[in-house]
């Protein structure tokens, strides 16, 4: 039982931060994103014979927690809002983390990608997911991921290029 | 700036957002979590045991004796009765009212050496059949003989059985045969 503890807190402190991003990335509500993921964690922990012996638990905790977010959107039987992305950025940053608060810029190109190409960058991206671990988690084939993921970069290199040069114009 | 200087840009903003949940906290939720999952699975562990015994009871009950008879539904309605020996008479009707045939059944010669038989029923000295007020059929089988005999009452009456006696005849009743006169099926 303390060695299963450990191996769970140890994953758990590797990767709360990624799993966070991404499903924060998906849902656009980080109070929202935070309460799913810590969810999912749980699940985990109360699985974590079967969950440590997955290919990719950490894919098993972000499925997770999407999967709990569309129950959420189901019994609420309306649209999640998705809050401005300024909500996210705007956060103070905690004590000592000078310079670590999210890009708002980023945060709200983000944010403006279809759902499914949000998804996609924020597994293959943050959580490094390869393209088939990707297409099994979304359910979507292996190709779709790549069409997705090429058209996300492409959206963002357009959302985001003529801004960051105009601010760092080298 | 790339496409990797873009996506390195992107990727370090996952870094940015800390989920602050303790760990414990984290745990705790799961223990809540795991003893709920509990909960269904003793519950459906507890309806499994209960169906298996209540499955036992109801297919070998204590006074059945395997092999004494069989009943079986053709794909074409009928029932097929086959008795081997007269005993089990009590499960032998339940089969059948399982199937849907509305049957009272004894075995006389295996339950009474006098081989006494109803007055109001009719048949062959080897068994009698008679319908009741309340719908049933009342069959008294004292000797495993004339099955096609009983086939042809049962039929008469709208129960559509296919009766074979196999195997030892069993119990006879020389001693009183059964009263009332043959029907004319």
């Amino acid at each position: 039982m303390k060695t299963q503890r450990l191996d769970f807190a140890e994953f758990y402190r590797a990767t709360k931060d990624e799993c966070l991003f991404t499903v924060l990335v998906s849902v656009g509500d980080q109070d929202a994103a935070q309460d799913l993921v810590a969810e999912a964690f749980a699940r985990a922990w109360a699985s974590w014979r079967t969950v440590s012996r997955h290919p990719a638990p950490v894919a098993w905790v972000v499925r997770t927690a999407l999967n709990a977010n569309i129950s959420r959107w189901r019994r609420r039987r309306r649209e999640v809002p998705v809050p401005d992305p300024g909500t996210v950025a705007d956060r103070p940053a905690r004590d000592g983390e000078v310079g670590r608060s999210v890009d708002p810029w980023i945060m709200a190109a983000l944010m403006r990608l279809p759902l499914r190409q949000r998804q996609v960058v924020a597994l293959r991206l943050f959580l490094d997911l390869d393209t088939g671990r990707t297409a099994t988690v979304l359910g979507i084939a292996p190709g779709t991921v790549q069409a997705h993921l090429g058209r996300a970069i492409a959206a963002l290199r357009e959302d985001l290029l003529p801004t960051r040069q105009q601010e760092n114009p080298t | 700036m790339n496409d990797d200087e873009l996506i390195t840009v992107v990727r370090e903003q996952r870094a940015k957002v800390p989920m602050d949940t303790p760990v414990e906290q984290i745990i705790s939720r799961g223990r809540v979590v795991r003893a709920r999952r509990r909960i269904p699975r003793l519950v459906a562990a507890l309806a499994v045991v209960a169906g298996a015994a209540l499955t036992v009871t109801t297919l070998a009950p204590a006074d059945h004796q395997p092999g004494a008879w069989a009943v079986a539904r053709r794909a074409d309605g009928t029932i097929s009765v086959t008795i081997r020996e007269l005993a089990d008479a009590a499960g032998l009707q339940r089969a059948l009212r399982a199937d849907g045939v509305p049957t009272s059944l004894t075995f006389p010669g295996a339950q009474n050496p006098a081989c006494g038989q109803p007055q109001s029923m009719q048949g062959s000295p080897a068994w009698a059949v008679a319908r009741q007020p309340d719908g049933t059929i009342s069959v008294a089988i004292s000797e495993m003989s004339d099955a096609a005999g009983l086939q042809r009452a049962l039929r008469a009456d709208g129960v559509p059985v296919s009766v074979t006696f196999s195997g030892q005849p069993g119990l006879s009743c020389p001693a009183q045969p059964a009263h009332g006169q043959p029907r004319d099926h």
